[in-house]
């Protein structure tokens, strides 16, 4: 990964600089950010003192990258846990009935709305949403991010809008594998022996039929969450939320090593964790699996 | 892109603005400052601006949305005058030059502070300066003839040249690049994140969402009129002029290009644009046969409408230019020697004895998204005197790397923020020139651009670069496209803000509705 950064074209000194500047100018600038040493005396110096939790200094701000990192986080954490609840919210009864009653219209309907949510640009909705809301109705601001501890209602009032275009586009992928899993668990054959036994219906649902669909669902979830959290870029462009896609974006447009290779390893520690996690709410969901 | 000073920032570039929202409440602004009004003073300012300044040290980002700040927290010795862009006194009071034109010196205004309280002074230029050429900063190019920078008493401060410099007010005084720091101020703050400037502004605080700054009471100019001003980053143009419109921010340079048109008779919005000291050109490799013939050049230049290509990129808000030089500058040069003529074209590829169709690739970066659909344009006006054009559209890391490497046949980019005729044709047409990319050469610009580097008589330098402005056209080392417009918007009732060709953004004597 610190080979692909560094092979990407492109000189981050010479794009800081412009075309207007010596060539003095440049090797100073060069020699103070490192990047005269030989590629490999650079990775095991930055991995070396990544270990220590200095992932360096932006080349662009100055700042350290651990700084930039922490002020974006939050926003990018409010963000994913929003987006996730909306797309459940939408997937799981969405996915549901129409599973419960396959090849009806209300099953034909929501699979014409998660094709939709799945394809429609999020750019689009995006800008629709703030022209109707922000600007026609003028309910919601346009765009922007408040701490919750700051001003709660401002932090709801801001989160609405991308929540919604994150987790329609999420719930749409979602609501696919509830449907196919819950129809999947209606056909085993421990459900029949359930509704066999007279158990009533909604009993056999939520014991026999959830419970079994849960697992694909949790998984689906948790590469949902962990795409979320590795920043949606174009939803926090156009609603001016200050979270890491748009951080990791500008790293990678100004060649910001640093930033860039501390977002990329946040990144796959956060994908790492949520595996884990996933695996083990596996074992809660299935108790045959903890054997 | 290039800009001179600028780069990269003005990439980020953009323009926009929007204003709009009359009285509007409608929305809580939320993050503190909030729109308008109110208040003990005039109020707060909310400007969107489209993005985030990567850092406030002066001397050392090249970021337009960092200079848009800086412009309202330092001050140079001179300033660019808002109408003509000539320039006059800031914290130097008057200067004269010696006989010989190698001796500025500059009296510096008297009763001048800086935002922690102490005392400008002379040592304070020399510190400034010093650090830009002793560390090799990126403007340490502006103090090429410079050979001493000296304080002879508190009051005074004496530049020394290797020889005349007619743009010396220019070098030092064209944009906050040159900024006048405390003594020390690196040393004694992290410049990065903090600063401590003469200007009428005080930098506040600053995150990944707004740039707070709080008026400085003690400006030697008299307070600004408003509290503060909230720089607010929105990058996406609708939601910029939304914000605008419903009243969450009063100021805007985020203006959707295709909308500059209808928002003229929208009264929910006051938008202004004046033409930019911006250019934007197309430059052939002239080490890659034929683009090395100037028949084919010219043919090029012929067969390209440049009123088309304006349209195209700025949806009219761009003036068709066949010089650099914009109409309203003094420097500007009426030549006009290519009308959109594909006989001519085809006639002078002939002459050549180009095989057609000939292929040429032409280079363009998403940095700037409106050359991407403009270059389309070029290629489609280039078909017909068969000339096949292969757009290739880079990330402008990538775009540089080839420039610097003559790795093209053709790119088409832009300088922003010249003022003087010496940035606009020197670096770019004088044979090995910093910025020479095409391997342009021609012994009679070099003596005219050598000339007008050193030339004192304003009349007769300008009479020099328009003599090499003509070449350069003719033999098309760059062809000049248009100038676009600055395009401002603002919340009808704003006053005493004005839009200035250069771009700065001086938020100064600004009132709210």
């Amino acid at each position: 990964m610190f080979g692909l950064v560094h092979l990407v074209p492109g000189d981050p000194i010479r794009l800081a600089l412009g075309t207007r500047f010596d060539q003095e100018t440049y090797d100073a600038l060069r020699a103070r950010a490192g990047l005269d040493q030989p590629l490999v005396e650079q990775f095991f110096g930055w991995a070396g003192r990544a270990l220590r939790g200095d992932l360096g200094v932006s080349f662009r701000t100055g700042e350290t990258v651990t700084s930039l990192i922490s002020e974006r986080l939050p926003a990018t954490l409010t963000l994913a846990v929003a987006s996730i609840l909306v797309a459940l919210l939408i997937a799981v009864p969405l996915g549901t009935l129409s599973a419960l009653r396959p090849r009806s219209v209300v099953d034909r309907v929501a699979t014409v709305l998660s094709q939709i949510g799945i394809s429609v640009p999020e750019f689009w909705m995006a800008i629709v949403l703030i022209l109707v809301f922000a600007g026609t109705l003028g309910w919601l601001p346009s765009g922007g991010y408040v701490p919750l501890t700051e001003d709660p209602a401002g932090w709801a009032q801001r989160l609405l809008m991308p929540a919604v275009v994150t987790g329609v586009v999420s719930g749409s992928v979602i609501t696919r594998f509830v449907r196919s899993s819950v129809l999947e668990a209606l056909g085993a054959d421990h459900v029949r022996t359930a509704q066999a036994k007279g158990l009533p219906a909604r009993q056999v649902f939520t014991w026999h039929v959830l419970r079994n669909a849960l697992l694909p669902l949790v998984t689906v979830t948790g590469v949902q969450l962990a795409y979320l959290l590795s920043g949606v870029v174009v939803v926090e462009i156009v609603f001016s939320w200050p979270g890491l896609g748009q951080l990791a974006l500008q790293a990678v447009q100004s060649r910001d090593y640093p930033v860039l290779q501390g977002a990329i390893l946040l990144f796959a520690v956060v994908f790492l964790l949520i595996n884990l996690v996933v695996d083990l709410l596996y074992t809660a969901i299935d108790p045959r699996i903890r054997r | 892109m290039r800009s001179n000073r600028l780069l990269p920032l003005l990439a980020a570039g953009a323009l926009v603005l929007s204003a709009c929202g009359g009285g509007g409440e409608s929305v809580d602004t939320g993050t503190g400052g909030g729109g308008g009004g109110g208040g003990g003073g005039g109020g707060t300012l909310v400007a969107a601006v489209s993005a985030q300044p990567d850092q406030f040290d002066p001397h050392v980002t090249t970021a337009y949305p960092s200079f848009q700040v800086l412009e309202n927290v330092y001050d140079t010795l001179v300033v660019p005058n808002a109408e003509d862009l000539t320039m006059e006194p800031s914290l130097a009071e008057s200067w004269e030059t010696s006989e010989d034109q190698l001796t500025w010196t500059f009296a510096l205004r008297d009763g001048v502070t800086f935002h922690d309280g102490s005392t400008f002074d002379s040592a304070d230029v020399v510190y400034s300066y010093r650090r830009i050429i002793d560390e090799q900063l990126s403007n340490s190019f502006r103090f090429q003839n410079v050979t001493a920078v000296e304080a002879p008493d508190p009051r005074t401060v004496v530049i020394r040249l290797s020889q005349p410099t007619p743009n010396l007010l220019e070098r030092i005084g064209s944009f906050k690049g040159m900024a006048i720091l405390p003594e020390n101020a690196a040393e004694d703050l992290d410049l990065t994140t903090d600063a401590n400037g003469t200007g009428p502004f005080q930098l506040e605080s600053s995150d990944a969402s707004s740039t707070v700054l709080t008026a400085y009471a003690d400006h030697w100019g008299g307070a600004p009129t408003v509290d503060g001003v909230e720089f607010r980053y929105i990058t996406e143009p609708a939601a910029a002029l939304t914000a605008l419109q419903n009243g969450e921010v009063q100021w805007t340079d985020n203006v959707p290009p295709q909308q500059i048109e209808s928002l003229g008779g929208d009264d929910t919005v006051e938008l202004q644009t004046t033409p930019s000291v911006d250019y934007w050109y197309l430059s052939m490799n002239y080490a890659r046969p034929p683009f090395d013939n100037r028949d084919v050049r010219r043919a090029i230049s012929f067969a390209i409408d440049r009123e088309a290509v304006a349209e195209a990129a700025w949806f009219g808000a761009a003036q068709p230019n066949q010089t650099a030089i914009p109409e309203d500058s003094f420097f500007h040069t009426d030549y006009a020697p290519f009308q959109p003529d594909p006989d001519q074209a085809r006639q002078l590829l002939e002459q050549a004895g180009v095989q057609t169709p000939l292929t040429m690739g032409l280079m363009v970066t998403d940095e700037f998204p409106e050359t991407v659909t403009a270059a389309q344009v070029i290629a489609s006006q280039l078909e017909p005197i068969g000339i096949d054009v292969e757009i290739e559209t880079l990330d402008f890391a990538t775009w540089l790397d080839r420039q610097g490497q003559g790795d093209f046949d053709a790119f088409y980019l832009g300088w922003l923020g010249n003022l003087d005729p010496a940035a606009y044709y020197q670096e770019q047409h004088q044979t090995d020139g910093p910025n020479n990319y095409q391997g342009y050469s021609n012994p009679q610009v070099d003596q005219l651009l050598q000339a007008g580097a050193t030339e004192t008589d304003e009349a007769a330098r300008k009479q020099v670069y328009d003599q090499a402005a003509q070449i350069i056209v003719d033999d098309v080392s760059y062809l000049y496209l248009y100038n676009p417009d600055v395009v401002q918007a603002w919340a009808p009732g704003l006053s005493g803000y004005q839009i200035r060709a250069d771009k700065a953004i001086n938020f100064e004597t600004v009132e709210l509705p």
